[in-house]
C-alpha cells in the first residue's frame, strides 16, 4: 500500500470510529482538529486501526504519535516489515 | 394460506455478461430492465409465456454479497392481487413481512416474507401496478419510502456491523435520531454486535439520550480504575433490554471526592456503581495484605455511607479480582497470602459488610466464566488504566445491568419453554411419550440436565410455562408417563399446547398470570418461533438458543434474567399462588357463562361487626386502599373507635374464601346516621375493598350485608358519596351499578347517591353468607 492508499483507508476508520461520514483527515490532522479525539478515544481509534491494518502497536508507539502523518508512516514501516523487507 | 400464482424466479448474477451467457444458453429473451434503489440492484426480466426469470445484478449493497458474491438462485416471487390484503392475511397467522411498506420496483410493488418463517427460503410477494389500479376500492396509496430504519438487509440476512452503524448515522443526520437508536436496539437485542460494536452503540445511544426529552435512568459509575468504556457498555446493554440508562463516570481513582461532589450537586442518581481495582490492595509489601484489606474495607464503607444516606441511590458494589497469581504461583498464591487469597478474603469481608439492599457483582465469578485471559487486556490497562478487554467490559456491564434491573424491576418472573427439541430430543407426536430423548445417551443427558436446571429455577420462585405447537394430549403425555423427566405437569404455572401462534399463547399467559409481558423470557430451539416472538412481542426477552442442547443451560444463564437480590420464602411459594390463580382463570375461560363460573367458585363470605381485635387491620386498610375506595378517608384508630361509638353506627368487615384460596379480610364498610332526614337514613362513611376479589359479585354481597345491618338498626334509606381521586376511578359508577340514584354534587367534586326504601332491596350475588 502506498502512503496515499493508507491515508484513504485510515479515513474510513476515522469516519467509523468518530461516527462522522463527513470527516476528512490529512497528514497534518491531529487530536486538536478532530472533535471527540481525546485520550480515551485515542485508544479506541488505535485499536480500530490495528484491526483494519492487521497490525499491533506498542505502548510507546501509541503514545508518541503526534498526527495522522506519523500514523501513516508507522503503518507503512510496519507493512515493509511484514512483507519481509528491512525492519 | 395465501393464494397466488408464480410471478417469477430470481437469480443473482455478478454482471451483464453472465446474464447474456445464461439467456443465450437457455434461449431466454431479455426484456424490461429496472434499477431498484432500495436493493442497490439492476433487475432484468425475461419475456415470454413460459414463465419469467429475473436476473439481479448488484454492484453494491447486501445482494452483492449473496452466496459470497457468487450469486445464484435467490428467491421465488408470487403474484398477489393486493399486497395490503396479503400482509393482513399473513399477520393473522402471526407472520410479518420484511418491510413495513410495499417497495416500489417500477411496474410492480414488492414485499419479502420474513425469511425466518420459511427457514431461509426467500419468498417475495408481487403486486402489479396495473392490478392495483384496477382494485375496486380505488387507488390504494402505496408509499414507497426508503426503509432505512430496517436493521435487516433486503435479502433477509443481517447487515454487517459497519452497515448497521452507517445506517444509524445516516438516519441521525436526517434528523431521525429515534429511528437510528431503535435500529441499534434491534441489533443489540439480536446479539448482532461485537463487543466493540456494543461499546460504540453505547456511545451513540448516550448521545441520543442527551438530546432526547425522555427521562433516562441516571447511573454514576466510579472506580479505582478507568470506567469510561464500562459506562458506555452499560448504556448499550440496558438499551438492548428496552431501558434508557445514562451513565456518568468520574475521574479514575477519585471515588470519595466524586461521590461527595455528586451528593452536593443534588443530582439524582438511580444507582451508583463502585468498581474497585486491585492495584492498591495488592500493592503492599509481603505481609501487609491484612492491613491493606482493612483500609480498603474502611474506604468502601465510607463510600457506601455517602451513597445510601446522602444520595439515596441504589448501590452496586463490584468485587476485587486478581489477574495473575503473582510470583508465588497458583499453588501458594491461594494459601500464603498471595494475590489470590488476599482478593478472596477481601471479597468475603466486602460482602459481609455490604448494606443488605446493595447488589454485589462478584468480579471473580464474572472473569472466571469468561476466562481472565479474555476478560482483561494488559495493554489497555497500560494505556488508560482500563483493565478490561472490550469483551470483558461488555460482560461486566451485563452483570451491572442485571443488578440494576433486579433492584428496579425485580427479576424476570416467567420462563416460557418449548417442548420438542427444547425440553427433550425428538418430536413427541412422532415417537410417543417414551420415545423422546431424555435421561439416557449424550443428548438425552443434556436435555435432562436442562430440565433439572429449569426445575431448580422453579424451586427458587421462577414460574415455568410451556408454549408448544403440539396436540394438547401429546404434549402432556411425557410428563405423565415418562419417568425419566425431572419436570412434572405440576411444575408449570401455564401450559399452552396447541397450534396457535406462540405470541398469542404468551399473551394469554400474561393475562392469566396477571404479569406484564416484560416479565417473560422465551426459550425455544426453533429460530423461526424466536423471530416470531421477537417481532410480535418486543417486550418478551428471547434467548438465543444454540443448536447444541449441551449448551442450553449456559445460553439461558448468560442473560442473567433471574438475578435476584435475596431469596425469600415467598418467592418459592409464588408458583403455587400463581398456579391457583391461573387455574381459576382457566376455569373462567372454559365456562360458557360468567354466572356458571362464579357459581363454580363456591365463594363464601363472612360478615362481622368491627371489634377491637379487627381495629388495627381496619385502620391499616383505610390507610392503604386506593382503588376500590369510595371516599378515601384515612381515619386514625381513634377516629374509627369514635365513629363506632356513635349510636346506630355500623362497622362491618367482610371475609371471603373460595375453593381455591382464603382471601381473609377483604372489605370494610363504615356507616353513621345522617341527621335531619325525615326517613331514618344511614350514611356510608367508608366503603373499601381489596381488588383481588373484584368483579365476582363481592360488591353485591357487601351491599346486602350493609342493607341487612341497616335494617336491623331501623334505617329505611342509605346515602353515600363517591369522592374522586387519581386512583379510585374503578368505583366511579359503583353506586350506579348497584341501583342507587344520584342526588347531586357534593363537596370535593363528589357525587351524592341515595337508595330509598331499602326494605325490599337485595342484590344478586354468588357469595354464600356464612356466620
Amino acid at each position: 500500500m502506498t502512503k496515499d492508499e493508507i491515508l484513504e483507508k485510515l479515513q474510513d476508520v476515522f469516519r467509523d470510529v468518530f461516527e462522522d461520514d463527513e470527516l476528512t483527515i490529512h497528514r497534518a490532522s491531529s487530536a486538536d482538529d478532530v472533535e471527540g479525539w481525546d485520550s480515551l478515544m485515542h485508544v479506541s481509534l488505535m485499536i480500530n486501526v490495528e484491526r483494519a491494518f492487521k497490525a499491533k502497536f506498542s505502548t510507546t508507539q501509541v503514545a508518541s504519535l503526534k498526527n495522522v502523518g506519523e500514523l501513516v508512516d508507522l503503518l507503512e514501516s510496519r507493512q515493509a516489515g511484514a512483507s519481509g523487507g528491512p525492519a | 394460506m395465501i393464494e397466488g400464482r408464480l410471478h417469477h424466479v430470481s437469480i443473482i448474477v455478478p454482471d451483464d455478461e453472465r446474464v447474456h451467457e445464461l439467456a443465450a444458453l437457455l434461449g431466454l429473451k431479455l426484456g424490461r430492465r429496472q434499477f431498484v434503489a432500495q436493493y442497490e440492484a439492476d433487475c432484468i426480466f425475461t419475456t415470454g409465456s413460459s414463465g419469467v426469470i429475473e436476473f439481479i445484478i448488484a454492484k453494491s449493497g447486501k445482494l452483492s454479497k449473496f452466496n459470497k458474491g457468487m450469486g445464484g438462485l435467490h428467491h421465488i416471487a408470487i403474484a398477489v392481487p393486493d399486497l395490503e390484503v396479503t400482509k393482513q392475511q399473513l399477520a393473522e397467522q402471526g407472520i410479518p413481512l420484511l418491510e413495513t411498506k410495499p417497495v416500489d420496483a417500477g411496474p410492480i410493488y414488492i414485499n419479502f416474507l420474513a425469511p425466518a418463517y420459511t427457514r431461509g427460503v426467500i419468498v417475495e410477494y408481487v403486486q402489479e401496478v396495473a392490478a392495483q389500479d384496477a382494485a375496486v376500492d380505488g387507488a390504494r396509496p402505496l408509499a414507497a419510502e426508503p426503509q432505512a430504519a430496517l436493521t435487516t438487509g433486503s435479502d433477509g440476512g443481517r447487515l454487517s456491523e459497519r452497515d448497521i452503524f452507517k445506517n444509524a448515522r445516516s438516519l441521525r443526520s436526517e434528523g431521525r435520531a429515534e429511528e437510528a437508536a431503535l435500529s441499534l436496539r434491534e441489533a443489540l437485542r439480536r446479539n448482532w454486535l461485537s463487543p466493540e460494536g456494543i461499546e460504540k452503540a453505547g456511545r451513540h445511544i448516550a448521545g441520543f439520550l442527551d438530546e432526547s426529552s425522555g427521562k433516562p435512568l441516571d447511573v454514576l459509575v466510579l472506580g479505582q480504575c478507568t470506567t469510561h468504556w464500562v459506562g458506555n457498555c452499560l448504556t448499550a446493554v440496558g438499551w438492548g433490554c428496552g431501558a434508557a440508562v445514562r451513565t456518568v463516570d468520574g475521574q479514575y481513582d477519585n471515588v470519595i471526592q466524586e461521590l461527595m461532589n455528586a451528593a452536593a450537586s443534588g443530582r439524582r442518581y438511580e444507582a451508583v456503581v463502585l468498581v474497585p481495582w486491585s492495584e492498591r490492595l495488592l500493592g503492599g509489601e509481603p505481609g501487609e495484605g491484612a492491613a491493606r484489606a482493612a483500609e480498603e474495607l474502611a474506604f468502601w464503607q465510607r463510600a457506601w455511607q455517602i451513597v445510601t444516606t446522602q444520595m439515596s441511590s441504589r448501590l452496586i458494589q463490584v468485587g476485587y479480582d486478581w489477574v495473575s497469581p503473582g510470583a508465588m504461583g497458583h499453588h501458594l498464591s491461594a494459601r500464603r497470602q498471595g494475590p489470590v487469597q488476599i482478593v478472596r478474603q477481601m471479597n468475603e469481608s466486602l460482602q459481609a459488610a455490604l448494606p443488605p439492599s446493595a447488589f454485589f457483582v462478584d468480579l471473580d465469578q464474572a472473569s472466571g466464566v469468561m476466562g481472565r485471559d479474555q476478560f482483561y487486556d494488559a495493554r489497555r490497562y497500560a494505556w488508560t488504566k482500563q483493565p478490561f478487554s472490550e469483551a470483558g467490559a461488555v460482560r461486566l456491564a451485563q452483570h451491572l445491568w442485571s443488578g440494576i434491573r433486579a433492584m428496579i424491576n425485580g427479576p424476570k418472573k416467567v420462563l416460557v419453554l418449548d417442548l420438542d427439541n427444547t425440553l427433550w430430543g425428538g418430536v413427541v407426536g412422532e415417537t410417543g411419550p417414551l420415545g423422546i430423548e431424555v435421561g439416557d445417551g449424550a443428548s438425552g443427558e443434556s436435555f435432562k440436565a436442562f430440565q433439572q436446571y429449569a426445575k431448580a429455577l422453579s424451586q427458587r420462585g421462577v414460574l415455568l410455562a410451556v408454549s408448544s405447537k403440539n396436540n394438547p394430549a401429546d404434549a402432556r403425555e411425557p410428563f405423565e408417563k415418562n419417568p425419566a423427566l425431572p419436570l412434572k405437569l405440576s411444575d408449570f404455572a401455564a401450559f399452552e399446547a396447541n397450534w396457535e401462534p406462540k405470541s398469542a399463547a404468551i399473551a394469554r399467559m400474561a393475562k392469566t398470570l396477571q404479569l406484564g409481558l416484560d416479565s417473560f423470557v422465551f426459550f425455544d430451539d426453533n429460530p423461526a418461533e424466536r423471530e416470531h416472538v421477537r417481532q410480535m412481542l418486543p417486550e418478551v426477552e428471547v434467548v438465543d438458543v444454540p443448536e447444541e442442547p449441551a449448551q442450553y443451560i449456559r445460553a439461558l444463564e448468560a442473560g442473567q434474567w433471574f438475578e435476584a437480590l435475596d431469596l425469600t420464602a415467598e418467592d418459592a411459594e409464588r408458583t403455587a399462588q400463581y398456579r391457583a390463580e391461573a387455574e381459576r382463570r382457566g376455569l373462567q375461560e372454559s365456562f360458557a357463562s360468567m354466572d356458571d363460573y362464579l357459581r363454580s367458585l363456591d365463594m363464601r363470605g363472612a360478615v362481622r361487626e368491627v371489634d377491637e381485635a379487627d381495629l388495627p387491620r381496619v385502620v391499616q386498610l383505610l390507610g392503604k386502599t386506593n382503588q376500590f375506595n369510595l371516599t378515601t378517608r384515612r381515619h386514625s384508630l381513634e377516629e374509627v373507635r369514635a365513629l363506632l361509638a356513635r349510636p346506630r353506627s355500623i362497622g362491618l368487615t367482610v371475609r371471603i374464601a373460595d375453593r381455591f384460596a382464603d382471601y381473609g379480610l377483604v372489605a370494610v364498610i363504615l356507616g353513621v346516621e345522617q341527621e335531619g332526614e325525615t326517613a331514618p337514613t344511614l350514611r356510608v362513611d367508608t366503603w373499601l375493598m381489596s381488588c383481588r376479589v373484584i368483579a365476582r359479585t363481592v360488591e353485591e354481597f357487601c351491599l346486602n350485608a350493609l342493607l341487612h345491618a341497616a335494617r336491623e338498626r331501623g334505617f329505611e334509606r342509605v346515602v353515600g358519596h363517591y369522592l374522586p381521586t387519581k386512583k379510585n376511578q374503578l368505583v366511579a359508577d359503583l353506586y350506579d351499578r348497584l341501583g342507587f340514584g344520584r342526588t347531586g354534587e357534593v363537596a370535593d367534586n363528589g357525587v351524592g347517591y341515595a337508595l330509598d326504601d331499602i326494605a325490599q332491596v337485595s342484590a344478586t350475588t354468588f357469595v354464600a353468607r356464612q356466620g
